[in-house]
């Protein structure tokens, strides 16, 4: 029995599982920032109606973006992942998505988290998307909104990679490294982040 | 019976601190210590300490609790243990947290009534087997004084 039991950590070690691989699909190029040969890459699936999506996209993804993304080390890939218990997530997603078809995702998206408190009552989106874009602008995201088809085609292929990575909650990442996939669930306060990345890094 | 019964006990214990640990020890420590800062009750510098050597305590202590070597103690350590995580459960329901326990690695069931009562019986486990393992060590030590005397 305590032979066995000598032997007990040796053998959990080596039954240790990461995260199941997932091939990665691109997202559409205006949901991904950073330098494509960067050694890690987080992807952050979010719903635009999640507080703590909120809480993440505005109080930690900045300190992410200057200190690690527009440095070179992680690129950054935004993934759509809205829960069926939004009522407005997914019209939020519509609008961010159309206005990265012109160019203003970055400017849209920050938009709707920053205003998430007011649509969340109405689900007046486009009052508060048509804020910050400019009126002709704004019509060509309403034209897209409206008519095109092909504007959740990247919300589907998200979600069904966030369903191969076994996400169940939002905000979740995705860290990425040397093809190996770790799901990290729920909040992460920046300086854990930080740790956990610069040890990554420090792997080499 | 009572010697079975405390083996029994002393053998699910165990499995259960010993797959705490290796379900926590599979997964990047980020996602245990992202579990605990949502406690909200572990300063920021301690989480990464925490997250990485809590997972390994509490395998060691199930390797202990499974061996018997210091069952007392070991199954006595558990208790407390679990008494601590169960106060702190209770906390966090009570404050309306939504926490994910991480108790047994991602992916669990929301803090609610249910998982109060699982840990609630993995502490009354704890219980009896730390008072099984401090009887059965009394009565050893009474038998041997008696046999001791009637030598």
């Amino acid at each position: 029995m305590r032979t066995l039991l000598l032997f007990l950590p040796a053998l959990m070690l080596l039954g240790q599982t990461t995260h199941k691989p997932a091939p990665a699909k691109p997202a559409a190029n205006f949901k991904e920032s950073g330098s494509p040969t960067a050694p890690i890459t987080l992807e952050l699936y979010t719903d635009y109606q999640c507080p703590s999506c909120r809480a993440f996209y505005m109080d930690i993804l900045p300190q992410v973006i200057s200190q690690y993304v527009a440095t070179g080390k992680v690129r950054l890939v935004h993934r759509d992942f809205p829960l069926p218990m939004h009522q407005y997530t997914r019209t939020a997603t519509k609008y961010a998505n159309a206005a990265g078809q012109l160019g203003l995702y970055d400017v849209v998206a920050a938009q709707i988290f920053k205003t998430q408190q007011e649509w969340d009552q109405n689900g007046n989106i486009d009052a508060e998307v048509a804020k910050v874009v400019p009126p002709a602008e704004m019509q060509k995201i309403r034209d897209l909104v409206k008519n095109d088809t092909h504007l959740d085609d990247t919300v589907t292929s998200d979600m069904a990679l966030g369903g191969r990575d076994g996400l169940n909650q939002t905000p979740t990442l995705v860290i990425v490294k040397n093809g190996k996939r770790q799901k990290i669930d729920g909040m992460v306060p920046f300086n854990i982040l930080k740790s956990y990345l610069d040890q990554l890094l420090a792997k080499g | 019976m009572k010697r079975v019964l405390l083996l029994i006990g002393q053998v699910i214990l165990a499995a259960i601190f010993i797959y705490a640990g290796y379900a926590k020890l599979r997964e990047p420590w980020l996602q245990f210590a992202v579990a605990i800062s949502t406690f909200k009750l572990v300063p920021d510098s301690a989480l990464e300490p925490m997250a990485k050597y809590l997972p390994w305590a509490e395998l060691a202590l199930g390797l202990s609790i499974l061996s018997g070597i210091l069952l007392r103690w070991s199954a006595l350590i558990a208790s407390l243990l679990l008494t601590l995580f169960f106060a702190v459960l209770i906390r966090s329901y009570a404050l309306g947290l939504q926490v994910d326990c991480g108790c047994f690695g991602s992916g669990e069931s929301a803090l609610g009534p249910l998982r109060l009562a699982e840990e609630a019986a993995m502490l009354a486990l704890a219980l009896g087997v730390t008072i099984g393992a401090f009887r059965s060590a009394a009565f050893r030590s009474r038998s041997a004084v008696s046999s001791r005397t009637t030598i």
